[in-house]
């Protein structure tokens, strides 16, 4: 991609959060977690596990250490950066999810637009609410949101035109986005290589997923990368009731050349499209119903064709008492590599969450949750030896600390 | 004489006067009062919804000083009813940045990102209702009703708002929510006498969804 390579974009966002302007709002968050798991050995570390934290790494572990800096930058400018480490096999101790500068001029007439430059997620999911785009609902989000955090970043140029229908004594806000978009040409090498995942374990800018492949010819684990100078692109609608429901689709294409290989990274630009539609409805009485729906393929041709179909499909229920929430949450997936269900590379699966959530809205928030995830993965049986059908489960006790201040 | 003492002065003549013609009024003919009280489709009182007594002899209240807080992501009070050519302040008492705007027609304007110390008051010259948002927080949401009318007040929390020492006569009555849902403006014409009075108002539909509440302010809206 032409004028700037994916680290000046970056680091432009980065450079301009830094310039003396007004007073800038940092948060630092610290997530600690008790874990008891069953596993299969996690995708983290090459297996075939559905989750983050398998057999082998239970007990306390680190959830998440998180700085964030909001930056204004003049009236109508701001830069947001957030920087996380996991404590884990990436390749960066510390690194990146989000940098991006923002303009947001003053709306007029109803009308308000906004411009997102740098690295930032799609606004797609209705789930990933809270701060550092994570669930408040449960501990680990979606089949779908996981793979959006794993996969999926806009390294580019988002625009917004929001239509402020309640401040015009209307009942509905409307919101439309487009974005154009480099430096995303692997997203899809993890659907491929595992399948989708439940982990709250969110790709960094400059990382990787997880431990590096022992065999150079499986390395393929970096996902923002731009192959073949192709820029991808995604539109999107949200329609808004009041503050009570929330409708948001999206088409999401990257345009990948998959003829085009990149040796660095042994890895193929990924063809990806998908669609993705979430609705999220809030009642008075503290009742939350979220419903999301995820259909998409992503193709490679190193020289043959080589094709997988996923989609997932989530509902949440979640009862908010005060500070406390109960939440619970099933997920279906699947991905059909060639058609065939039988072959590796495809999977077929399902998933229970239950989570209760204390947030005291100031410095604490504690999280319980048990997750159950079974699937059949025929992959397991050809690479792994391991039975193609398991069932993993989870406990998992949160607790985050949230520090936030002006300088 | 500072602008601040004029002002003082000014608002000291306007209530002596409103004193005197109160007192004329009564020597002639003694004041009533009048309670409005304003119910639900279901019978349950309406409280906070804003009401007008207008006469058309009658000249606007004299213009207050007011405040339209930011106090924990949200503006306080959710509904601030003023007469013309009042002014408000609008102060932020959170940490964080707000930055206020209006585009209704009754009163349009901006307040660039800020924290601490609030912006000069902005005045308002026009009756009608102005929708008040942040750029930065789209869930905070405000109004402010600038008013012509002589009489006017916000139902408590049994539904009812009372008018003491209103001059008899013919009144316009208006009831307003943010919540409304009714098909036409709720207008009323009243009779104020020299006893007191009283008038109900009853919706004909159920009021709009009410902002939720309670929702921590970390979440994406």
């Amino acid at each position: 991609m032409g004028l700037l390579n994916r680290s000046q974009v970056l680091w432009l966002a980065v450079v301009i959060a830094s310039a003396p302007a007004c007073a800038a709002d940092w948060e630092i968050a610290l997530d600690v977690r008790a874990v008891s798991s069953d596993g299969r050995e996690s995708f983290l570390d090459n297996g075939q596990g559905k989750l983050r934290f398998d057999e082998d790494h239970q007990g306390i572990q680190l959830g998440r250490l998180r700085a964030a800096l909001d930056q204004p930058f003049g009236e109508v400018f701001s830069a947001h950066v957030e920087a996380s480490t996991w404590d884990d096999d990436d390749k960066n101790p510390i690194d990146l999810t989000e940098a991006y500068l923002e303009y947001r001029p003053y709306p007029r007439a109803g009308l308000r637009t906004r411009v997102r430059l740098g690295a930032f997620y799609p606004p797609m999911s209705l789930e990933s609410r809270a701060l550092g785009w994570e669930t408040p609902y449960t501990i680990t989000p979606s089949a779908i949101s996981s793979w959006i955090g794993e996969e999926i970043r806009t390294v580019g140029l988002e625009g917004q035109v929001d239509w402020l229908g309640t401040r015009l004594g209307h009942d509905f806000d409307l919101q439309l986005t487009a974005a154009v978009f480099g430096w995303n040409d692997p997203a899809g090498t993890m659907l491929g290589a595992h399948g989708f995942g439940f982990h709250d374990r969110q790709t960094t800018l400059f990382g990787r997923v997880g431990a590096p492949q022992p065999d150079p010819a499986f390395a393929k684990k970096e996902l923002f990368h731009e192959i073949d100078d192709r820029a991808g692109y995604y539109v999107g609608a949200q329609v808004r009731y009041l503050d009570r429901a929330v409708l948001n689709i999206l088409h999401y294409d990257n345009r990948g050349d998959p003829t085009v290989p990149m040796p660095e990274i042994r890895d193929y630009a990924w063809l990806t499209k998908f669609d993705a539609a979430a609705l999220r409805i809030e009642t008075g009485g503290g009742w939350t119903v979220l419903l999301q729906g995820l259909d998409g393929t992503t193709i490679i041709d190193p020289g043959f064709w080589l094709e997988w179909q996923f989609d997932s499909q989530s509902a949440l229920l979640a009862k908010r008492i005060g500070a406390h929430m109960l939440a619970v949450r099933y997920d279906e997936f699947n991905v059909l590599f060639f058609g065939n269900p039988h072959a590796p590379g495809s999977e077929d699966g399902n998933a229970w969450a239950l989570a209760y959530s204390f947030d005291t809205g100031e410095h604490w928030r504690f999280a319980l949750e048990w997750l159950r995830v079974e699937s059949e993965v025929p992959a397991r049986v050809v690479l792994l030896g391991e039975t193609a059908f398991a069932a993993e489960s989870k406990v998992e006790l949160s607790a985050r600390y949230t520090l936030s201040g002006s300088f | 004489m500072s602008r601040r003492d004029q002002q003082s002065v000014i608002r000291w003549i306007h209530a002596a006067a409103l004193a005197c013609l109160a007192w004329c009024g009564s020597a002639q003919t003694q004041a009533g009062s009048l309670t409005v009280t304003v119910k639900q489709r279901d019978d349950k009182p309406l409280v906070g919804a804003v009401v007008t007594l207008d006469a058309p002899a009658m000249p606007p209240a004299s213009p207050i000083a007011a405040i339209m807080d930011q106090v924990s992501l949200a503006f306080v009070p959710d509904v601030l009813v003023i007469p013309l050519h009042s002014k408000v302040l609008f102060p932020n008492s959170d940490a964080i940045s707000h930055q206020v705007y209006s585009f209704s027609s009754a009163r349009q304007f901006q307040l660039p990102l800020y924290r601490g110390k609030a912006y000069p008051p902005v005045v308002f010259d026009q009756p009608g209702i102005v929708t008040l948002g942040c750029n930065i927080h789209d869930n905070m949401l405000a109004y402010i009703v600038v008013t012509a009318a002589p009489y006017f007040g916000r139902t408590g929390a049994d539904g009812t708002w009372m008018a003491p020492n209103l001059p008899p006569g013919n009144y316009s009555l208006h009831v307003w929510h943010p919540l409304l849902n009714e098909p036409q403006d709720v207008q009323r014409t009243v009779q104020a006498s020299a006893d007191r009075a009283a008038i109900e108002v009853r919706l004909s539909r159920e009021l709009r969804p009410a902002p939720l509440k309670g929702r921590p302010h970390s979440w994406d809206y």
